[in-house]
């Protein structure tokens, strides 16, 4: 290791310093939610900003394990964005149920160092050690509110089935090692490209891909590999809820990138199949399912496994020969996450008085309640549900358009989505339905949610529109998939 | 042409009353009404200029506007009108400051959302008739999809939320396998010119691709197949109808005037703009199937119809006959057919809007529509009654008043296509008669019916207000009846593309 190793890995480094200083603050002034908020805060806008100066050209440190290119970038603001927007909306969930601020601001940032650790990584070692560090402190928040039983039972659960799916994943490695003599993600490709062209791969090496694709698929919550999310989800303090839903998800897809595309891009046709089943049942399973949920959190837990399979289709359209199918992923990802962090984030506000549960019940007659939060849900909703012109409408085109370009068997999965597109309309726009065309239980006081809760819905709700009105964005995110271009 | 980019203007105008109204306050509802009329008529004044600047002789888009949306696939902001378009949008306009108006008096609840729902509906009805750019109209359709939800779902009647959802679902089904359907056809263009995207949604460049038979057949099939879905969806053709009926009687008035003046017109736009131009090859393939739906349509509709228990449910299913004779009349192909389906989609918006516009009159005053409980409005409501036996008429197809002329088209048209086809359709005539006459006779003539009698004084004659919204609808049933050419004058440039582009099967 040299200095220049460090200047490389400035991103993390000062993310990890960002977490410590939290907690140091939070030694200094005990007691004191504001400066531990804003430490969190003004940290993670260095890291951006450092991010940012560093874009634009690639560099590498120890020895070509860990790369800087504008996919790393990409992502690390993507998952600088979905630590910042939790921090907002966390306090106004933690501060009334008595939960300290600066443990959580700190976890989610170590956390958050994990999964900007796999976005750069290219080597499969410290991928795998990237991923722990991301996992990890996931189990901790999603068992934060320490005496709640529900929130206790998600962790356990999360944490037993997390386990066993690194333990998956670390064993397909070690195959993938163990045929190819490298963890290095270019000379595994350029060992498997060699294998590829002989035309039949060896049992172990198959063997090996079975494994890791379990592994990725429980981290991204595929399914038939999804069952611990559900539970998680519904369980975690609701601002866990949003981040477990977006942060760990998008860093396993960064693993698929990594790895997948990157490392195992060579065996793409082998692996096409898998992928183009995965996505079919995940966004079917995960529709159905959320059709007959009658609590939002558990509704949206199964709404994100639909995603992921919409996801995935990008993932196929890349396995069949295009490009754009990456992009799309991206985009998906970056849109995915504002929109449901805001569609949580409103479940949030209204579970700020401790004891209000996330029964579908409780949103009725929010659009009397306070016209704005209402306003701002139905927008997410709408996103979610792929309504032009909102960013969700662009995701899943870029993801149809990559799939319909490779044609074959993924113009079917396309079909396929769309008319999953059309049965999540059904339990998204109930929300809406209780909204606008219930009137509330009782006669409930309007929610006032904090400053800095409402600084996080107006960036959610701005990025939604604005991706939708000026999809151009799509630009630099097609930037940051040529990285892949082998 | 100037350089005023008009059509963008009457496209927009509304959205910025909208936003007008967002900022109102609530507590004035009178002045939100207001605002909101008011940009109703500008956008309608505006669309009034439209049809004045138009050069009729001309074929092909006029006012032009064209710009770059997302370069790296080819989209295009573009907008044009031709001389259907124009008749729709002022179809779209009129009907919009008309149900605006009549909502003035049944909406009392949170006016500033429904106004604002109405306005934005007017936004995506206008653009979808004005797109040019098949991923701008695909936008514009769904735009439409969510207000509408909202003003059903909203201040609809008892069971609305079950007709919203159902409302909801079935055009999602449709227009989200359309969107797949466009994506494959620009994706067909783009590898066809050297996986360039330039021109791969612009209506124009596809519209001459597939005139010159570049389109596979086995690709036109699956994909006309998708827009047809989407399309006979919104029509609604049998038998994919039955959102209608519950969308239509939960709806607010001015939501069923809107549903049924413009929103089935979007579907058969849909099929002569898109659906046939750009695979005339399985057009024609499919033309037999969905010329035996139609009739089944007219046919089922007028059956349906005359056993209703409920006013707007019977007006409804008379839309489904009614609409049969359009599609029916795109789909044989004939320059007289198509002329007679264009008319009698403005015709139909005409006389069904002014049939639900007439049904709420009454619902105001009953909070009922049951036909049962009806009987000797002409007593009570002379004038009222007057003007529903005009539109009763109208709708029968009376000689004289344009739902006959439209109708009479398509079965001149359709009678040289296939002369059976034309004489079942032509039996409804006499069906329609039936259904609407009989409806008529229970409702108005006889005996004053206890439950009215009951209500007493609240069943009052109809005010000044609700007559101004029917007289516009009633003066143009009659000028369009008697001089059916200034509407005709219109389409020949569309019905001659139409036929051009229709034809180009044969050939390929």
């Amino acid at each position: 290791m040299n200095w220049s190793d460090v200047g490389t890995l400035a991103p993390i480094v000062i993310a990890v310093l960002t977490a410590a200083a939290v907690l140091v603050v939070d030694f200094a002034a005990p007691g004191r939610r504001a400066p531990a908020i804003a430490a969190a805060l003004v940290g993670l806008t260095v890291v951006a900003l450092v991010v940012l100066s560093l874009a634009g050209h690639t560099e590498t440190a120890f020895g070509g394990a860990y790369v800087v290119d504008g996919l790393t970038a990409f992502l690390d603001l993507l998952f600088v964005a979905i630590a910042a927007l939790t921090i907002l909306f966390a306090n106004d969930y933690l501060e009334p149920r008595g939960l300290p601020i600066a443990e959580f601001a700190a976890v989610l940032i170590f956390a958050i160092t994990g999964a900007m650790l796999i976005a750069g990584s290219a080597d499969l070692l410290l991928l795998f050690v990237a991923l722990e560090l991301m996992v990890l402190p996931g189990y901790l928040l999603a068992g934060f509110a320490r005496n709640d039983p529900y929130s206790t039972e998600g962790a356990i659960k999360y944490f037993l089935l997390g386990s066993f799916s690194s333990a998956i994943l670390l064993f397909g490695l070690a195959y993938v090692w163990g045929l190819t003599g490298s963890t290095r993600v270019t000379d595994v490709a350029a060992a498997l490209a060699r294998v590829a062209t002989t035309g039949s791969i060896a049992p172990g090496l198959a063997m090996g891909l079975a494994f890791m694709t379990a592994g990725v698929a429980f981290k991204m919550a595929a399914v038939p590999f999804h069952y611990w999310t559900p539970d998680a989800y519904q369980g975690s303090p609701t601002p866990v809820t949003a981040y477990l839903s977006v942060g760990p998800k998008i860093g396993a897809f960064a693993i698929a990138l990594r790895l997948f595309v990157a490392a195992l891009g060579p065996l793409k046709a082998d692996w096409l199949p898998i992928v183009i089943v995965l996505a079919a049942l995940t966004m079917t399973l995960g529709n159905l399912v959320a059709i007959t949920q009658d609590n939002v959190k558990r509704m949206l837990a199964y709404s994100s496994i639909a995603h992921t399979g919409y996801i995935l289709v990008g993932l196929a359209a890349y396995a069949g020969g295009q490009h754009s199918g990456i992009s799309a992923i991206l985009f998906y990802g970056a849109a995915y996450t504002f929109m449901n962090m805001g569609a949580f984030a409103v479940v949030t506000a209204l579970q700020r008085r401790p004891g209000v549960s996330s029964q579908i019940s409780t949103f009725a007659g929010l659009g009397r309640r306070d016209p704005w939060l209402a306003a701002l849900m139905t927008l997410f909703l709408l996103s979610l549900t792929g309504i032009p012109p909102l960013a969700g409408f662009w995701a899943k085109a870029y993801v149809i358009v990559a799939a319909i370009q490779a044609g074959g068997w993924l113009t079917a999965l396309a079909v396929l989505a769309m008319l999953n597109a059309a049965a999540a309309a059904f339990y998204y726009l109930r929300v809406v339905v209780y909204m606008y065309m219930r009137e509330p239980a009782e006669a409930a006081a309007p929610l006032s949610p904090g400053l800095l809760f409402r600084v996080g819905l107006a960036v959610t709700g701005v990025v939604t529109l604005v991706f939708g009105l000026f999809p151009a964005i799509l630009n630099v995110v097609s930037n940051a998939a040529d990285v892949l271009k082998g | 042409m100037s350089g005023l980019p008009i059509l963008s203007l009457i496209t927009f105008l509304p959205l910025l009353g909208a936003l007008l109204i967002a900022v109102l306050p609530s507590s004035d509802p009178n002045l939100v009404r207001r605002t909101a009329l008011g940009t109703a008529l500008a956008t309608w004044a505006l669309s009034l200029v439209l049809l004045v600047a138009f050069a009729l002789g001309q074929a092909g888009f006029q006012f032009k506007e064209t710009a770059d949306w997302i370069p790296s696939f080819g989209i295009q902001y573009k907008l044009g009108a031709d001389g259907l378009s124009l008749l729709m949008v002022v179809l779209t306009t009129t009907l919009t400051w008309i149900s605006i108006l009549a909502s003035f008096g049944p909406i009392k609840d949170r006016v500033k959302g429904y106004m604002v729902s109405f306005l934005v509906l007017e936004v995506g009805m206008i653009g979808v008739f004005l797109a040019l750019d098949l991923f701008l109209f695909y936008i514009f359709w769904e735009i439409v999809l969510v207000p509408m939800y909202l003003i059903i779902g909203i201040w609809g009647g008892a069971n609305r939320i079950y007709a919203t959802m159902k409302f909801v679902l079935y055009t999602l089904v449709g227009s989200l396998l359309m969107l797949v359907a466009i994506l494959a056809t620009a994706f067909t263009y783009q590898a066809a010119h050297a996986g360039s995207w330039a021109g791969a949604f612009d209506y124009e460049k596809l519209q001459a691709f597939a005139a010159a038979g570049s389109f596979g057949h086995d690709f036109q099939l699956l994909a006309f197949l998708a827009l047809f879905l989407a399309f006979a969806i919104k029509v609604p053709m049998f038998p994919f109808h039955t959102w209608l009926p519950d969308a239509h009687t939960e709806a607010p008035t001015a939501g069923s005037v809107i549903l049924a003046g413009v929103l089935l017109k979007l579907g058969a736009y849909g099929l002569i703009r898109f659906a046939v131009p750009l695979y005339p090859f399985a057009a024609h393939t499919f033309a037999w199937p969905i010329i035996v739906l139609s009739v089944i349509a007219i046919v089922y509709g007028a059956i349906v119809s005359i056993v209703q228990p409920d006013l707007k449910r019977l007006v409804a299913y008379s839309s489904v006959s009614h609409m049969g004779f359009v599609t029916l009349g795109i789909f044989v192909f004939t320059a007289t057919a198509l002329q007679g389906a264009i008319l009698q989609m403005i015709s139909h918006g005409l006389i069904t809007g002014g049939l639900f516009l007439l049904v709420g009159v009454v619902y105001e005053r009953t909070h009922d529509r049951s036909i049962a409980k009806m009987g000797g409005l002409a007593a009570t409501m002379p004038l009222w009654s007057t003007v529903f036996g005009f539109f009763i008429l109208a709708s029968a197809g009376l000689p004289g008043l344009s739902g006959f002329v439209g109708e009479f088209l398509v079965f001149v048209g359709s009678f040289t296509y296939a002369p059976g086809i034309a004489l079942a359709s032509i039996v409804v005539m006499v069906l329609a008669a039936t259904y609407l006459l009989w409806m008529f006779q229970r409702v108005a003539f006889g005996t004053v019916s206890d439950f009215l009698r009951g209500l007493g004084d609240h069943v009052t004659d109809m005010s000044r207000a609700e007559f101004a919204t029917l007289a516009p609808l009633a003066a143009l049933i009659v000028l369009f009846g008697l001089f059916p050419s200034l509407i005709l004058d219109f389409l020949h440039g569309p019905v001659q593309t139409f036929l051009a582009a229709a034809g180009a099967a044969v050939g390929g």
